[in-house]
């Protein structure tokens, strides 16, 4: 197993740059998921760590080793791909056997290598079978078994799961991370699904757009977003995001609404909102921390309820704050009609506030 | 107890009567069209074998033996005994169409596989002229190159010689080859390859052990394309070959035809003995044809 480090790569199609500037390090035996919206550049980086694609700029390390000019066979990684990539004209058994008779090993070595990773991922039946007569959970198996057989530096995973159905992705989620405590794998994980990143990664890398957003543990990620996308990406349902204006009165310091509400600040949100470039504040608020209240309540600002979605044990109420809309959760049994005006109180506590211009997080000051 | 009663027996007569198809007239014309393409292709086929099986005297009879009354295998023997002068001609064209055919099939397949590969892998500048520029030479019928390819193989020194027929042929066959060739590796996953260069491959042995091996139908498909091309040419092998011991099947059944003109079964012997090696070959290839060409490379 091998630290990998990315610094400051680039990758740029002419004036179109695919992946921006990232610098991350992945720590040996570290389980790293790259999260993003499609065209985030995620599956770029992973691609140009494979060495499938020839970088533009920065330096990729495998293991102390610089790659950049290395063929994608002389890095020593293996990789998963979306579609499994298995080799349709292969059987099971040949399948897993490639990257072994590729690197010239004994008929015998490769024979026992092949049963031994036949045996971890419980394939061995299927071993003379060709790719197309499993299924796509079996399919996926041979992938990861293609990879996990000649013990490389480092697995790339690219969306491995997803194109499993449901209740498979929610097992096969499971034991991948078992997978990698067993093996104490260096693993860099692709994933849009940010629920797969937040329950199997070490840390997550946060890209949109090219950039590296936030390169964190997922706790830190979903607790303190550095800035509205992370914010609004990490988590299901998103964070409500509220653009409101910074207002002093004295000392104290309130947000305002275009509509007029006031909303006053605790003295440690009020340095914060004081530290933003404009006065423009975004606050905002996980669905778990904002309460609804049915009649007025003193520190709660007027909303109107636009949908009203049960999900079973928990209840998801949309409400307009003006054109702003919070996402509550509410206990089932608490009723709400939509277009009823009620009122929503913000824990000040575990509120976040954005820099109105630079839609970066205002830091504590 | 009038509703209950009623109720029951009705469903019972009411569902056979629904269950009737309604003829489809357009699967009853497809299938009638069908029979009369079978019909135009197979009988004179069929009668081309019956008269190579009849005398001399019997096929020029009015009206015609529908089946010949004393069945005979000399035509054949004729043709295929060395020792005769005949047979002895009659191989010799056999053995030079062979060669040629072969010969242009086996470099086209040579050249068209990694050209198809390249155009369809790699961006390089021109990629799309080029590209193009293939299909030029089928714009236009084959006639149009006969004297400047001539007077090239003139230049060339290749005038009566197999090379300058197999040059020819090449440059027919292959921008078909291509084209039909980039569809096939366009459609094979290029995670394929990339997930036999992260196992250890180069880019040529990804090519070899991954890539090829899932585009032989194509390669099989574009095989047999370039050989019957090849088999049946005639204008060319007229035009730059002259020597008789040069001459290719096509050429040669007509110079058969201009000498021996009376002797049908002769010829329809030889016909059918130059359309062996084109079914042979379908029948012995056509599994790959027809093999699953979408077999589960990829789950999509």
């Amino acid at each position: 197993m091998a630290e990998v480090v990315l610094n400051e790569v680039v990758k740029s199609y002419g004036n179109v740059y695919a992946v921006n500037h990232v610098s991350l390090t992945v720590a040996d035996g570290e389980f790293v998921a790259l999260v993003g919206p499609s065209g985030c550049g995620k599956t770029t980086t992973l691609s140009l760590v494979a060495g499938l694609n020839e970088i533009t700029g920065g330096e990729i390390h495998i293991g102390g080793r610089l790659v950049n000019d290395l063929d994608p066979k002389d890095r020593d990684i293996a990789m998963v791909f979306q579609n499994y990539a298995l080799y349709p004209n292969k059987s099971v058994f040949k399948n897993l056997a490639f990257p072994l008779q590729m690197r010239k090993l004994s008929k015998a070595e490769i024979e026992r290598k092949v049963m031994s990773a036949a045996k971890v991922l419980d394939i061995v039946h299927l071993l003379e079978r060709k790719p197309r007569e499993l299924s796509g959970g079996q399919q996926q198996r041979v992938a990861l078994g293609r990879a996990l057989v000649r013990d490389p530096r480092v697995f790339l995973m690219d969306e491995p799961l997803s194109n499993l159905d449901a209740k498979l992705r929610v097992q096969m989620r499971t034991e991948l991370k078992r997978f990698h405590q067993d093996l104490q794998a260096t693993v860099i994980y692709v994933t849009h699904d940010q629920l797969e990143a937040v329950t199997m990664a070490d840390k997550m890398a946060v890209m949109n757009g090219g950039f590296l957003q936030q390169y964190d543990s997922p706790k830190n990620v979903f607790g303190n977003p550095a800035n509205m996308f992370v914010a609004s990406f990490v988590g299901s349902p998103a964070m409500s995001l509220i653009p409101l204006e910074a207002v002093t009165h004295g000392s104290d310091v309130a947000l305002r609404s275009p509509e007029g509400w006031e909303m006053p600040l605790s003295p440690q949100n009020a340095r914060k909102a004081l530290g933003s470039t404009t006065s423009k504040v975004v606050l905002g608020a996980r669905h778990s921390t904002v309460r609804l209240h049915q009649a007025e309540t003193p520190g709660a600002v007027p909303g109107v309820v636009y949908t009203v979605e049960p999900t079973g044990d928990i209840t998801f109420v949309q409400v307009f704050l003006g054109d702003a809309v919070v996402i509550v959760s509410l206990d089932p049994s608490f009723v709400v009609e939509p277009d009823q005006k009620v009122w929503i109180e913000f824990d000040q506590e575990r509120i976040h506030l954005f820099d109105g211009a630079t839609e970066k997080a205002l830091p504590a000051a | 107890m009038s509703t209950q009663t009623a109720s029951k027996p009705a469903p019972m007569p009411a569902t056979p009567v629904r269950t009737r198809k309604p003829i489809d007239w357009w699967r009853w014309a497809g299938r009638g069209i069908l029979a009369f393409l079978l019909i135009f292709t197979a009988l004179p086929m069929a009668w081309m074998v019956i008269t190579s099986l009849k005398t001399q005297l019997a096929a020029l009879q009015y009206p015609p033996q529908w089946w010949p009354e004393e069945v005979t295998f000399e035509n054949y023997l004729r043709l295929l005994s060395p020792n005769n002068a005949i047979g002895h001609e009659f191989l010799q064209y056999f053995w030079n169409s062979l060669y040629v055919s072969i010969l242009s099939t086996v470099l086209g397949v040579v050249v068209a596989v990694p050209a198809a590969y390249a155009f369809s892998r790699f961006r390089f500048p021109g990629r799309q002229a080029l590209f193009f520029s293939v299909l030029l030479r089928n714009m236009f019928p084959a006639v149009v190159f006969l004297m400047p390819l001539f007077l090239m193989m003139k230049w060339l020194g290749l005038v009566n010689t197999h090379g300058s027929l197999i040059l020819t042929y090449l440059t027919f066959g292959l921008p078909l080859s291509i084209w039909l060739l980039k569809g096939f590796y366009d459609n094979i996953p290029p995670q394929l390859e990339q997930a036999a260069r992260i196992d250890g491959a180069t880019r040529f042995q990804a090519f070899f052990h991954i890539v090829m091996p899932l585009s032989s139908p194509g390669i099989i498909a574009t095989a047999i394309y370039a050989f019957i091309m090849a088999w049946n040419e005639y204008v060319y092998a007229l035009t730059f070959l002259n020597s008789k011991e040069m001459l290719t099947l096509p050429v040669g059944l007509q110079r058969f035809f201009a000498e021996y003109a009376t002797d049908w079964p002769g010829l329809m012997a030889a016909s059918f003995i130059m359309s062996v090696p084109v079914v042979v070959l379908f029948l012995v290839l056509q599994k790959y044809f027809v093999r699953a060409l979408t077999e589960g490379a990829v789950k999509s």
